[in-house]
């Protein structure tokens, strides 16, 4: 494996394909802050043309971190799919980029190998790539799940909604979803961040979010989002739950910071299939973000990118009916500014797709980062054409529990007549029945939450 | 003709001829449109006023189209350049002396580098070190620190004012106090360093908290018993959303000097603490949790009726 390259007479050795993995990314806060970055963009280059080079079979062979030293690099070892990984091993990461970008490389030929791949192939044909090429070949990647509604055929564009609230006001939280609704949002979930995170109160809003869903006749899923093992009591609680949610990291110390580990979740999803009351057959939600693993001091010398793909090579053993990276969120220690929260955004959906994630996004920035809100907004316009599962919904954006900028409720309607996207298709047909969509226009009662009960 | 040339022929032909476009429609008369104000309590609508009274969320506000009304653009861009605003606000060099504060600052040396190494931002710079060991009182029970955190412009509003007010609530209850300070490009966890070099047993880090949406002028409190470089997020106990409209800095001046008391007397802080000895002290503050909601006030008016930059 050849580990150096060469660039106008100057020559760039590397140390280890974890170092070339890091160098070869596009410049992040956070990986300066690890002190993993390129120092200067023609080493960067340089990097990415030893990755190029690099076989996916080496790939395998190199994981970030060393399989006696985690057991998330264990179970993507021990789990892939062997036929799937040989029909792709000989390329290299710059003829996988390109067997990608072909046209007759379709959504469903790039469903079959998703699960030969390691979650470093995915990061590492990542770096080859500019947002456009992220953007073509995730908008043909092809990845449907159903709950209570069908979500990620083509043509589709899903939000969740984000009632969130303070101090958990369920008639606050309420209030909000219904105004929601009424702009046709909520088709991936209505999931609430709590404020407390106690097995009785997830409870508690559960059973006023699943009343609005069966007072309304809303067909979606209804998801409260405290920490996996508050909603396994809640679970025992008898409340209903359609999914089950986890923030995952990349590497298992950063799952133990999560206070998880691969055995935890099975156990979760094992009790939610048992248990869920939503019809299935997906059942969990995962959040994810890159720099959350350094956050930790998890990082184990790995660039941001790398170890986020490895979170969804975590969570796809569990068929989840949600993933979404909350790019913005972490602040701009991570990722510094509109730039970088754009291109991040676009890389994590492209490696989810490429990985079999129905991947969504919380296109967001904290108020201490460099990103205007109209660069926040062509994201979401970014993300849309690129065929993103689902965006956030907030109202204005605003989160007045976590103090940061999403996707609002008008921007749904906007980004999906902009690009002539509809919702699920269940939920399309509940919205034009109330009056609240018209074909692909807002309808009469668009935007009146006293349409709903 | 090429056959190609016959069909673009064609289709220009298909396409209206000369000009692609119909003539447009007749000029037509255009009404003013309904207003749509934001948060007049007298417009709004039934369902945004049942709203307001239990979410700080903007809803009820309608559209425009599938976008916002004029008035809630406004709004929402006003709310978000006064967050914008209070995180780009350097404190003055010289704004600690003038409080006749020791001034103290990280190993941060600019604004950028404050929001982009959050490691330097923990760390006292040499000089400060060396100025901290030469003036403040050493052996006290609580180190008071005010400093810039996320809102410089938080921590010149009222950080004077609880600062004063928790040092007399921390005197009133007889423990000893540090020579007050104010750290510039300080991070919460500095607290531990500088409580650290004074040989404090608790250490008390009030400084400007993460700006919200139309709220730059928040700050938070975080406390830590025997404070030394590589105490941790679990083992500090904090207080949020200390301005007017949440906990005004007297009430919270109080409360935190109970706080520190708890911790004085328990010999730790953090996860460990119990606070239910002290719950009647600290009132509804809400200690580890989310800000509590902020009422919105309308932010923008045209016209002269407010003071001129």
């Amino acid at each position: 494996m050849n580990l150096s390259a060469t660039i106008r007479g100057v020559v760039y050795r590397f140390g280890s394909v974890k170092e070339v993995l890091a160098k070869a990314n596009s410049p992040k806060s956070g990986d300066d802050l690890a002190g993993v970055s390129a120092r200067e963009p023609v080493e960067r280059v340089a990097a990415r043309a030893v990755l190029s080079e690099i076989t996916l079979a080496e790939l395998r062979q190199h994981p970030v971190v060393p399989y006696e030293l985690d057991e998330l690099t264990r179970m993507v070892e021990d789990t892939l799919d062997q036929a799937a990984f040989d029909a792709v091993k000989h390329l290299s990461v710059g003829q996988f980029r390109e067997w990608l970008l072909d046209t007759r490389t379709t959504g469903p030929t790039m469903r079959a190998i998703a699960p030969g791949l390691t979650p470093e192939m995915a990061a590492a044909t990542c770096k080859l790539m500019s947002n456009m090429d992220l953007m073509v070949v995730g908008a043909k990647a092809q990845v449907v799940v159903r709950a209570n509604n069908t979500l990620g055929l083509p043509g589709r564009l899903s939000s969740r909604l984000q009632p969130n609230h303070p101090t958990d006001d369920v008639e606050g939280i309420l209030y909000s979803a219904r105004e929601g609704l009424s702009y046709g949002c909520g088709d991936a979930v209505i999931g609430v961040n709590p404020a407390t995170d106690t097995p009785e109160s997830t409870a508690q809003i559960l059973r006023h979010l699943n009343d609005l869903c069966v007072r309304n006749a809303i067909p979606t899923q209804c998801c409260v989002l405290s920490h996996v093992t508050v909603q396994m009591k809640a679970l025992d609680l008898g409340c209903p739950m359609d999914l089950m949610f986890q923030s995952l990291s990349g590497s298992e110390k950063g799952n133990r910071a999560f206070g998880i580990s691969v055995a935890l979740i099975d156990e979760a999803y094992d009790k939610m299939r048992r248990l869920t009351s939503n019809r299935g057959p997906n059942v969990m939600y995962f959040e994810t973000g890159q720099g959350s693993a350094l956050s930790s001091d998890a990082h184990h010398g790995a660039d941001q990118v790398t170890l986020e793909a490895r979170c969804y090579g975590f969570a796809r053993r569990y068929k989840p009916f949600l993933v979404n990276t909350v790019v913005g969120f972490i602040g701009p220690e991570y990722l510094e500014d509109g730039p970088q929260i754009t291109r991040a955004g676009l890389e994590d959906h492209f490696m989810g797709k490429l990985l079999g994630l129905p991947m969504g996004c919380d296109a967001c920035f904290t108020y201490h980062a460099r990103m205007s809100q109209d660069e926040l907004e062509t994201l979401k316009v970014l993300l849309g054409a690129a065929g993103c599962t689902y965006l956030m919904s907030l109202p204005v954006g605003d989160d007045i529990m976590l103090n940061y900028q999403s996707t609002s409720f008008h921007d749904i309607p906007s980004v999906r007549g902009l690009l002539g996207k509809r919702p699920a298709p269940e939920f399309d047909a509940w919205l034009t029945e109330r009056g609240i969509l018209d074909g692909c226009k807002p309808g009469e009662r668009f935007g009146d939450p006293t349409v709903l009960r | 003709m090429s056959f190609t040339r016959t069909m673009v022929h064609d289709l220009r032909t298909r396409l209206a001829g000369a000009d692609p476009l119909p003539p447009p429609p007749p000029v037509p008369e255009i009404p003013f449109p309904p207003a749509r104000v934001f948060p007049s309590p007298k417009r709004r609508t039934p369902f945004a006023a049942e709203a307001a009274r239990h979410t700080t969320a903007l809803v009820g506000i309608g559209h425009v189209g599938t976008r916002y009304a004029t008035d809630v653009v406004l709004q929402f861009q006003a709310e978000l350049a006064v967050a914008h605003g209070a995180v780009y606000t350097a404190l003055p060099e010289d704004w600690a002396a003038k409080q006749g504060l020791l001034p103290l600052q990280s190993r941060v040396t600019d604004h950028r580098e404050f929001l982009l190494r959050p490691d330097l931002g923990r760390r006292l710079d040499a000089a400060s070190v060396a100025r901290l060991r030469e003036n403040a009182r050493r052996g006290v029970d609580i180190q008071p620190i005010l400093a810039d955190g996320l809102s410089a412009v938080a921590c010149m509003g009222s950080g004077m004012a609880l600062l004063d007010h928790f040092v007399k609530a921390c005197e009133a209850l007889g423990f000893s106090v540090g020579t007050p300070v104010c750290a510039r490009f300080a991070r919460v966890w500095l607290e531990d360093e500088i409580g650290e070099v004074v040989g404090a047993k608790v250490s008390a880090i009030l400084l400007g908290e993460r700006p919200g949406l139309g709220t730059g002028d928040g700050l938070s409190a975080y406390l830590v018993y025997d404070p030394k470089i590589g105490k941790t997020d679990g083992d500090r106990n904090m207080m949020s959303n200390i301005h007017a409209r949440g906990a005004p800095p007297e009430q919270a001046g109080k409360r935190l000097a109970a706080l520190a008391g708890a911790m004085l007397t328990q010999r730790t802080s953090g996860v460990p603490l119990d606070l239910a000895p002290i719950r009647s002290d600290l009132g509804d503050a809400v200690v580890g949790g989310y800000p509590a909601p902020t009422p919105r006030v309308r932010l923008v008016s045209v016209g002269t009726a407010g003071e001129t930059k």
